[in-house]
């Protein structure tokens, strides 16, 4: 076995050398060391993707952390920041070279992932309490972490996208927040004039459509994800993204949504350009702080034929089955699953995911009001080890589609057996 | 040509190196060559082994044997192809780009010029930043609206009738993307041609002057011969530079709009950590080092019969 893993790290390392010049820097430190110092202090580590951008990390770390240590004398806790955008690589690396630390905080679209590679440990044999917990969060986040019959981590936080309005721009053209798709359309039509986007985002990725195709009825998988033709590609879905790029066409949503992150809303969207984007809670926070006079508001996402079905997302928490303080790194987990570490993360954005707060979210940070009403209709994406390789297939040929002739249809026609292919994988 | 003439005349006059001195010489050479082994030739090897499987990330899951199979999706993937074709355009662009470019800026910064050092710090710059920040710092210069570039060229200049979406296509976005290569690399070539240009001796120029050339033909026929090696040197270390271009092109675009810009480490990047296929990623790894091996060998044998031919 120590042999093999050697093998991996440094296949992995040869790829890597290719990138020599944007290797990570030493910050992570040493992974998964899970080292035991002579006074008999065990030490857990916890790599997370909280925003050093918002007050998300400091939490953490002069927190929740020391509230953690306090009450478990005996356990320290090495957190480890990773960008958002560098996690994937770095929980694959760490996969492939047996050198993963001790719990995760992990987007809930990775779990089904990670624990097909088995490298999780299911949680619900790990935990005799796991019960507790199970019955505590809500269950549509709850879902994120199964995989063919075991829970393999839980419900961190979780959050969704509601829209946020500029009430000066809609002001401008008489326009009220857009309650349905075709308010949306209409407001686009005002706006266009003065040269302003109705509309705003910098993707197509899932998390981007997933709100309109599924406001429109629309779907990518059928609900077992196992297969895509009829789905993706149904009249309902084909509405949707039609109806995105009818807007895009007529220039009442900026080009860069064929950019893939190129830029971001926030600046935008706080200038007036723009008059609506879906956001999460995290965005309270950001652009308290990089635009502080900024009044927005928010409200639900503009229905459509199917109502208004926003997309859930989220973090969950998960422990490595390579762990080797397990006792110390579950005691980790039921103290950031608390009331307690729960409500100190609501302050800074982070929606609880425990039943039992969901009255008092809204007196924690008033504007969790809408994301509470979103929250009710909100679908998670598909649960599939193959979703990151769906997701950009998807966005490819849509990318194409835009940029191009326009035909959705048959982009998405062209698209479904594909993603057929790579379902029928882990059937 | 010189020094090996001269090497070969004296070596039989000297006594040769006596036999026992040869050890301790592999001696020295052995704890390079075993970090040269450790960390190229193994993991080179591993990787080749990578390539012949459907791999499995995880050391706890088998990975299936399955011979050439990744490099037959290679040669059927027109993503793969398109990727080689943005490389070698890249590979066109910048490196004529930075030799012209930078052998010029070696000419005019040699010269006793006023401000001389300030001039050629301001061109080597670029090459010490991080190609981080300079990708980023594109990307806002690109942008579509509110960037710089077409802010110049539309809203000062007027050239061009309306803002021109740059990283939204494939030229345009590969315009981009070569236009920071030549910006970033110039600094390296001019050093490097300035060091050579110190080298050529005064005699030459004076013995030109003597015969009537001129500085053009000073330049031509004194200049560029006098440098050939370095030039030689110069365009394979930048050929190889240009196929493994990767984060100005992940940071700029990330291979898209719709995989129109891939190169081929965005795309072995993209298939072995985004969807986990290393074995294919390797695949594609060797086939672009087959690629890079056969123009530098290229350039080698061309560059030697260049010089037989000249000599």
């Amino acid at each position: 076995m120590k042999r093999r893993r050697l093998v991996h790290a440094l296949g992995v390392a040869l790829i890597l050398g290719a990138f020599s010049a944007c290797a990570q820097s030493g910050a992570a430190g040493t992974p998964g060391a899970t080292a035991t110092t002579p006074a008999g202090v065990t030490t857990i580590t916890y790599w997370h993707t909280y925003s050093a951008d918002s007050p998300e990390v400091g939490t953490l770390e002069n927190e929740v952390i020391p509230a953690f240590e306090k009450a478990n004398p005996g356990i320290k806790v090495k957190a480890v920041t990773i960008p958002y955008n560098d996690m994937h690589q770095k929980l694959i690396t760490g996969v492939a070279g047996g050198e993963l630390p001790d719990v995760v905080r992990a987007d809930i679209i990775w779990v089904p992932e990670l624990a097909n590679l088995g490298v999780l440990e299911p949680l619900d044999t790990a935990m005799p309490d796991f019960g507790t917990f199970k019955d505590a969060v809500y269950p549509g986040p709850l879902a994120t972490n199964a995989w063919q019959g075991h829970y393999f981590g839980l419900p961190l936080d979780t959050n969704t996208l509601v829209q946020l309005y500029n009430p000066k721009v809609l002001k401008s053209v008489g326009a009220a927040a857009p309650a349905s798709m075709d308010d949306l359309k209409a407001l686009a039509d005002k706006l266009v004039k003065d040269g302003k986007y109705a509309y705003a985002d910098n993707d197509l990725s899932g998390w981007n459509t997933l709100p309109f195709i599924w406001s429109f009825g629309g779907d990518i998988t059928d609900p077992d994800v196992t297969k895509a033709s009829g789905y993706v590609n149904s009249d309902a879905t084909v509405n949707a993204i039609t109806f995105l790029y009818q807007l895009y066409k007529q220039g009442a949503i900026p080009k860069f949504i064929t950019q893939s992150g190129a830029t971001q809303t926030n600046d935008g969207f706080a200038k007036g350009q723009y008059a609506t984007i879906l956001g999460g809670p995290w965005m309270y926070p950001i652009l308290a702080g990089s635009h502080p006079d900024f009044a927005f508001q928010a409200a639900k996402v503009p229905a459509g034929t199917a109502g208004s079905i926003s997309v859930v997302g989220g973090e969950n928490i998960v422990m490595t089955s390579a762990s080797t303080h397990k006792d110390a790194a579950l005691a980790f987990v039921r103290y950031l699953m608390s009331e307690d570490a729960q409500t100190t993360f609501a302050k800074v954005g982070q929606f609880s995911v425990l039943k039992s707060l969901g009255d008092k979210m809204t007196s924690i940070q008033p504007y969790y009001q809408t994301y509470v009403e979103q929250m009710a209709s909100a679908r998670p994406r598909p649960a599939t080890p193959a979703w990151t390789e769906i997701d950009a297939k998807m966005k490819s040929a849509l990318q194409e589609a835009f940029l191009g002739n326009g035909d959705i249809k048959g982009a998405l026609d062209k698209l479904a057996p594909e993603l057929d292919a790579l379902l029928a994988k882990y059937n | 040509m010189l020094d090996t003439q001269v090497t070969a005349t004296r070596l039989p006059a000297r006594r040769r190196p006596r036999r026992s001195w040869r050890s301790p010489a592999y001696a020295f050479l052995l704890p390079g060559f075993a970090v040269f082994t450790l960390v190229m030739v193994y993991p080179t090897a591993q990787a080749l082994l990578i390539s012949l499987q459907r791999w499995s990330v995880s050391p706890y899951q088998p990975s299936k044997f399955i011979g050439l199979a990744n490099y037959a999706t290679a040669m059927r993937d027109p993503i793969f192809w398109r990727s080689l074709a943005n490389a070698g355009v890249y590979a066109g662009v910048t490196v004529p780009g930075q030799l012209i470019l930078g052998l010029l800026c070696a000419v005019a910064l040699k010269a006793a010029i006023p401000g001389r050092t300030a001039f050629r710090i301001m061109v080597y710059i670029p090459v010490i930043t991080s190609w981080v920040v300079v990708s980023i710092l594109f990307k806002y210069l690109f942008q579509t609206d509110g960037g710089l570039v077409n802010f110049l060229l539309h809203d000062v200049a007027a050239v061009v009738p309306a803002n021109i979406d740059w990283l939204n296509s494939r030229w345009l976005a590969m315009a981009a993307i070569c236009a920071l290569g030549v910006w970033k690399g110039v600094g390296w070539t001019m050093l490097i041609f300035l060091a050579a240009l110190q080298a050529v001796p005064d005699s030459l120029y004076e013995a030109a002057a003597v015969d009537g050339a001129g500085s053009a033909k000073q330049f031509w026929h004194v200049t560029l011969p006098s440098i050939r090696r370095t030039m030689v040197f110069v365009m394979i270390m930048l050929v190889i530079g240009a196929f493994n271009v990767f984060i100005s092109v992940s940071l700029m675009t990330d291979g898209g709009p719709a995989d129109q810009t891939q190169v081929p480490l965005t795309y072995l990047y993209r298939q072995a950590f985004d969807f986990l296929d290393f074995g294919y990623g390797s695949a594609i790894a060797f086939m672009l080092t087959a690629v890079i091996v056969a123009f530098s060998a290229l350039q080698f044998r061309f560059q030697g019969a260049d010089e037989e031919s000249a000599a």
